[in-house]
């Protein structure tokens, strides 16, 4: 059993508040991701659990036991660098057998936990070797398996993957999740990369400004976010965001966004608060070039007239392959969609775009709370 | 006025004065040739040329005044005359009981060397307390008696614990060793040194002659450049890298205090060996002062730290460590905060302690930079002239004499410039042997 809870830690660097008041419980053997913008506190956190950083007020349990004033060495965790903080003049091999040669454990041990590990990451053949006759991505593994031969209850990894290029960090994320389902330890993984996250974890931990926002599986957060930033942060483009008032006059419950722009009101809990100013935001996915596209979910097809037609102007076209990002123009205001290739579309060209209000997101625009 | 708008010249014609003059800044080669020049003709004047004069110099009888030089050879670096034997510690006799040996010792001054023939050669015998000790066997009956009777007179005779339970009397002689010879050649001296002696002894080869090998002094002065040297090394590191790890952590004023520590290394040394010259005073010595107030010493017995030859070479050792220290502390800091935090956080994570950090981690990392500021301080202590000249001028009694100091007095000081020169030039092999070697642990390191 490796759980870690964090109760109320807080962290402090002089004035600046770090880390708020965090409450959080990873379950055993699972994959957390921390996510959020540089500066969140997502590291700090991290570096908290491990050891690395006071904690300035709070308390750490790993596995039960509170570890908030032991040393990194007695916490019954092992850690992955960003820079994997490998020890250049030791070959692959004594690098991960350090922590192991430390602890005292007999040679023999050792070498058959090493070879293991190395079995597992696919090392075996460089053991000899120094890491700077490495390539990236086998770095990268010698310091996932200088972790794993602790065989310690928490794996904490810090931003294992920005260091490597776009191809071999997509690999890895493949690899690292088949590793979590092999081992089945308790992992922490922090990350920037909001694909990263959403791929990777069991759940997610959303963090801004040194204060938690949201802890979900990756799909609760995607479909329900607690707040703007959080819609704004998952998911790729990201967001569109109007600023608008709900309206429930003769012409029926609407949003009235910027340039009078009014689109009619799914939600029939929002009509009793006509006049609320509301941040009105949808995902790019959820916006069609025609009234019944695939991007038009059943439910609003079914109630005929939910999905919203805006005028708009085709600005900016992204092809991606299979699929292409629009940026267009409408009276309120620039948003981005995605949809399916598709020949009819021209660049400065004039369209109807039909919005799911059935998908759609209000969020408080005091708060930025979702309602 | 109107060539300037020709079309472009083909390559023969580009060699007119203008174009050429704008190629010639452009291009890469003979624009870095031009700035390097200066430094070049200082290169080739000041350390070049008398550096192959030197070379030159150190195979001539070169003397101050002498207005010719004639060519020698190689008689400057060694050129032997003859040979000699130093002995001592004659084993006279052993014997069964200590009560024999003493008596024997006491019975010495009644004995007597009687001299015989032996073949061709002359044996000197000692006879005392009713024993006959064969000591000598030499070429005349002089050198027989004469040495023979150095041993039973001048030389002091003591009783030693033997193996088995026995006893020997040694004649041990405690200011100079008895010499034997000159030998000519090294066949005759061989032949000496197996069938002078009929004794067991301790026995050595003095090589006499012209060259600076077989000068006392510069054998003496080659040692304590080693002393000196690696003295100053070992020390260096010793502090040096404490200080470098004491100044890698964060405290407040710590880049004050790397400022202040780089202090003695900025201060011409020609200065501060000047104020070391009055700490290390014989008689105003603020050490000595501190000493006796703080009655650790009695005014009596104060430390002549400069005149005393157990003293100093500890005191010139002490100033250059004063001196060098903080260029391998900062080296070596600046290799500490070449290591990435991060690896020593892993270090922490495996559960290396901080002795187990520097030992595993810190150490192998900053040990090619390490070895950079040795060879450079090796280099500066080996060839260092100033500290020793300004403290102690080799003295006592050449107990602080060094390569560059005794090439200095004995060519200017005493106007031997081809010996001078040769000694000088010593230095270079055995430190392009230490470059050579450090350069190699340096390759192989990284």
């Amino acid at each position: 059993m490796a759980d870690v809870v964090l109760e109320k830690v807080e962290k402090r660097f002089g004035d600046v508040r770090a880390v708020a008041g965090l409450d959080l419980t990873v379950r055993d053997q699972e994959f957390l991701i921390l996510v959020g913008p540089s500066g969140c506190g997502k590291t700090t956190t991290l570096r908290m659990i491990a050891g690395l950083e006071e904690v300035t007020s709070g308390d750490i349990r790993i596995g039960g036991r509170s570890v908030t004033h032991l040393a990194p060495r007695d916490r019954d965790i092992a850690m992955v660098f960003q820079s994997y903080a490998l020890y250049p003049h030791m070959t692959v091999a004594r690098n991960m057998s350090f922590s192991l040669k430390l602890r005292g454990m007999p040679k023999a041990d050792i070498d058959t936990r090493v070879r293991e590990v190395a079995a597992i990451l696919g090392l075996t053949e460089h053991l000899n070797r120094k890491p700077r006759h490495l390539s990236g991505g086998q770095r990268q593994r010698v310091a996932v398996g200088a972790a794993l031969c602790r065989q310690a209850g928490v794996l904490l990894f810090d931003e294992p993957l920005s260091n490597l290029d776009a191809k071999l960090r997509v690999h890895m994320r493949t690899e690292l999740k088949r590793l979590h389902l092999a081992i089945r330890s308790t992992m922490v993984y922090v990350t920037h990369d909001q694909v990263e996250a959403m791929t990777m974890g069991d759940r997610i931990v959303i963090m801004n400004l040194g204060v938690l926002c949201q802890v979900g599986t990756p799909l609760d957060i995607y479909d329900k976010p607690a707040n703007r930033f959080v819609a704004g942060f998952i998911g790729t483009p990201p967001m569109n965001f109007f600023e608008g008032e709900i309206a429930a006059d003769s012409a029926g419950p609407a949003v009235v966004l910027g340039g009078g722009l009014r689109l009619p009101l799914a939600r029939q809990d929002l009509v009793s608060s006509a006049g609320r100013p509301v941040v009105f935001g949808i995902r790019p996915e959820h916006i069609s070039l025609t009234e019944t596209g695939p991007a038009i979910s059943d439910a609003a097809r079914a109630a005929a007239g939910k999905a919203a037609k805006v005028p708009a102007t085709i600005d900016v076209l992204e092809p991606l392959g299979h699929r292409v990002i629009l940026t267009a123009g409408s009276p309120a205001g620039p948003f981005q969609m995605e949809t399916e290739i598709h020949a009819g579309i021209r660049q400065g060209e004039r369209a109807d775009l039909w919005f799911d209000m059935n998908r759609a997101y209000f969020f408080d625009r005091e708060t930025e709370e979702t309602i | 006025m109107a060539l300037k708008v020709q079309a472009p010249k083909s390559k023969e014609q580009r060699s007119g004065t203008s174009e050429s003059r704008v190629r010639f800044f452009e291009r890469e080669a003979p624009f870095g040739y031009a700035l390097v020049l200066p430094a070049v003709l200082y290169l080739a004047i000041f350390i070049a040329y008398p550096f192959l004069m030197a070379i030159s110099m150190s195979f001539t009888d070169a003397q101050a005044g002498n207005r010719k030089w004639t060519f020698v050879g190689t008689q400057n670096y060694s050129k032997v005359e003859n040979y000699q034997i130093l002995a001592n510690d004659f084993v006279i006799a052993t014997l069964p009981t200590e009560a024999a040996a003493r008596a024997l010792v006491t019975a010495r001054t009644q004995g007597k060397v009687v001299t015989a023939t032996a073949g061709k050669r002359y044996r000197a015998n000692i006879e005392a307390g009713g024993l006959t000790l064969p000591v000598l066997e030499m070429d005349t009956e002089e050198d027989a008696s004469f040495l023979g009777g150095t041993i039973l007179q001048d030389l002091e005779w003591r009783v030693e614990k033997a193996s088995g339970g026995r006893f020997r009397v040694v004649a041990h002689a405690s200011d100079a060793p008895v010499t034997f010879g000159p030998y000519a050649d090294r066949a005759s001296l061989k032949r000496e040194l197996r069938e002078d002696i009929l004794v067991p002894a301790r026995t050595s080869v003095k090589t006499n002659g012209k060259g600076v090998m077989q000068d006392p002094n510069f054998l003496l002065a080659l040692k304590n450049t080693f002393k000196y040297t690696f003295g100053t090394e070992i020390i260096k590191l010793c502090i040096g890298i404490p200080c470098a790890l004491i100044l890698n952590r964060r405290f407040g004023g710590r880049r004050l205090l790397r400022g202040l520590l780089v202090i003695p290394w900025v201060i011409p040394i020609a200065l501060s060996a000047q104020a070391w010259l009055w700490i290390l005073d014989s008689t105003y010595s603020v050490i000595n002062w501190c000493l006796v107030h703080w009655g650790i010493l009695s005014p009596a017995n104060i430390i002549n730290f400069r005149g005393d030859k157990n003293w100093a070479m500890l005191s010139v050792i002490a100033v250059n460590v004063w001196r060098g220290f903080p260029f391998t502390t900062i080296v070596i800091l600046a290799g500490l905060t070449a290591i990435p935090d991060e690896i020593l956080e892993r270090a922490r994570l495996d559960g290396a302690n901080g002795f187990q950090r520097f030992i595993h981690v810190i150490s192998p990392m900053i040990r090619p930079i390490l070895m950079v500021s040795l060879l450079f301080s090796v280099i500066f202590s080996f060839t260092d002239f100033n500290t020793i000249w300004i403290i102690t001028k080799g003295g006592p009694y050449d107990q602080t004499q060094v390569l560059s100091t005794y090439a200095y007095q004995l060519g200017v000081n005493a106007g031997y410039l081809g010996k001078g020169a040769s000694i000088s030039l010593f230095m270079f092999p055995i430190m392009a042997a230490m470059v050579f070697f450090m350069l190699r642990f340096l390759r192989r390191e990284t």
